[in-house]
């Protein structure tokens, strides 16, 4: 079963006034962070034309659809139209919006009305966000250090010393992607370069 | 006055562009008819570059017909500090870049010609090679990242960065998405930051740096 809560991003790789895409369990979402930091997940799609919210911009509280530039507030709400100035957008435009929090440097997902917390992970620190061409079982074939379902855990070798690993398994549109911590105070070039080599190998081993 | 033979919608002509912007320096623009007019494939045109590509840069009698060498020259001439330091190391790895943009050029830049301007090709094999190569970029600036870094080499953006920006920034015109690689797009937002910054057709100054338009 999968829980509700999905990781969809490493709170490093979105900094203040930045949007991405993430995804949670197939949904593309545009999650972004205001400019005073306070972190959203919506569905991805512009309620005007369906253009992609995660291609657009924040200014300061908000999100801008790079299409018209129809602009979005705190909930979804749309604030403001530029091809009509004067219209106070009627409230029933509104982008459905998700629940997102951070822990552990971790951007996790679920559906709105989602309670609890995700999984606390202690002692790790965010690596990498990856995407694989290829599928789980692949992944735990060739690292047999590593075992479980939405969370692969386990401690291998990185450069010669046993590491703990931890990859958060996240199935979007495109495929497999990977959201890797490693033990704290690990090197991270070297467990970049682990993680590196564990695609190639999982990829030539192929979807199982 | 140094002139560039130039085409608004061509990636390797709008390394040129932004490098001579960030540089400060002006440059004089002769447009070339490159689509549809084939203008690079003439005979005229061959008595500059006999290999018919663009961009071509002419200063005095000297003739250059690589962009990685155009990029090399202003900024040896106009701005050392683009050359990043000069340690074997951050030399060599200057070089690994400016060589690897040919590689994003022959892959996500075909894409790209195929998309728009429909060029023959296998667009299957360019789309998974500009895969490849961004999976090579995204390792290398993750690295730079763990290191405290932004650029590619050293601590300040170098000939190495824009080298390498153009094609990746319009990669999405050749159906290759950058939502599987963090690290690179946030590297392409430290680039369309940067002062003296300019745009190109599909290539935007961050829309936060732009003043909010005026509602009238
Ligand atoms: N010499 C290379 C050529 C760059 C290049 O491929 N330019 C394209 C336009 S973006 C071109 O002229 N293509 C025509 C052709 O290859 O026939 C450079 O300066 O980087
Ligand atoms: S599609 Fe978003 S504003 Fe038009």
């Amino acid at each position: 079963m999968t829980p509700r809560w999905t990781a969809t991003g490493l709170s490093q790789d979105l900094p203040k006034a930045v949007a991405m895409a993430g995804h949670w369990q197939g949904q593309d979402l545009a999650v972004w962070r205001s400019a005073t930091g306070r972190l959203q997940a919506w569905n991805d799609r512009c309620p005007h034309r369906g253009m992609r919210l995660s291609h657009g911009f924040v200014r300061g509280e908000t999100l801008a659809c790079i299409y018209h530039g129809w602009v979005y507030g705190a909930e979804g709400g749309c604030k403001h139209i530029p091809a009509h100035p004067a219209l106070t957008p009627p409230a029933t435009i509104r982008v459905a919006v998700f629940a997102c929090v951070e822990q552990d440097g971790v951007i996790w997902v679920a559906p709105a009305d989602t309670l609890g917390a995700p999984t606390a992970l202690r002692g790790l620190q965010p690596l990498r966000s990856i995407s694989l061409t290829c599928d789980v079982a692949a992944v735990l074939l060739v690292e047999p250090a590593l075992s479980g379902e939405d969370t692969l855990r386990g401690l291998v070798q990185i450069a010669g010393q046993a590491c703990e690993v931890c990859l958060l398994v996240q199935h979007g549109a495109s495929g497999l992607t990977l959201h890797a911590l490693c033990a704290v105070g690990a090197d991270r070039i070297a467990a970049s370069r682990w993680l590196e080599d564990l695609r190639r190998r999982a990829e030539r081993k192929g979807t199982a | 006055m140094i002139r560039l033979y130039d085409y608004v919608l061509s990636a390797s002509c709008y390394k040129i562009r932004l490098m001579a912007a960030l540089l400060g320096v002006k440059l004089k623009h002769e447009a070339v008819d490159f689509h549809p007019g084939r203008a690079h494939k003439s005979v005229e045109f061959a008595r500059l570059n006999p290999a018919g590509t663009l961009p071509v840069l002419v200063d005095g009698d000297l003739i250059l017909t690589e962009s990685t060498a155009m990029l090399v020259y202003l900024a040896q001439l106009l701005g050392r500090d683009w050359l990043a330091p000069s340690d074997p190391k951050s030399a060599a790895q200057v070089q690994h870049w400016l060589a690897f943009s040919g590689r994003l050029a022959a892959s996500l830049g075909m894409a790209r010609l195929h998309d728009m301007l429909l060029y023959e090709g296998n667009i299957d094999a360019w789309r998974a090679q500009g895969h490849a190569a961004l999976r090579e970029l995204e390792a290398a600036l993750s690295e730079r990242r763990f290191a405290g870094g932004v650029w590619l080499v050293g601590d300040a953006p170098s000939i190495a960065d824009i080298a390498c920006f153009p094609n990746v920034a319009l990669s999405q015109d050749g159906g290759v998405s950058l939502d599987a690689y963090p690290s690179v797009r946030l590297w392409t937002r430290a680039v369309r930051a940067l002062d003296r910054f300019v745009e190109m057709p599909g290539i935007h100054r961050l829309h936060e740096l732009h003043p909010a338009p005026e509602v009238v």
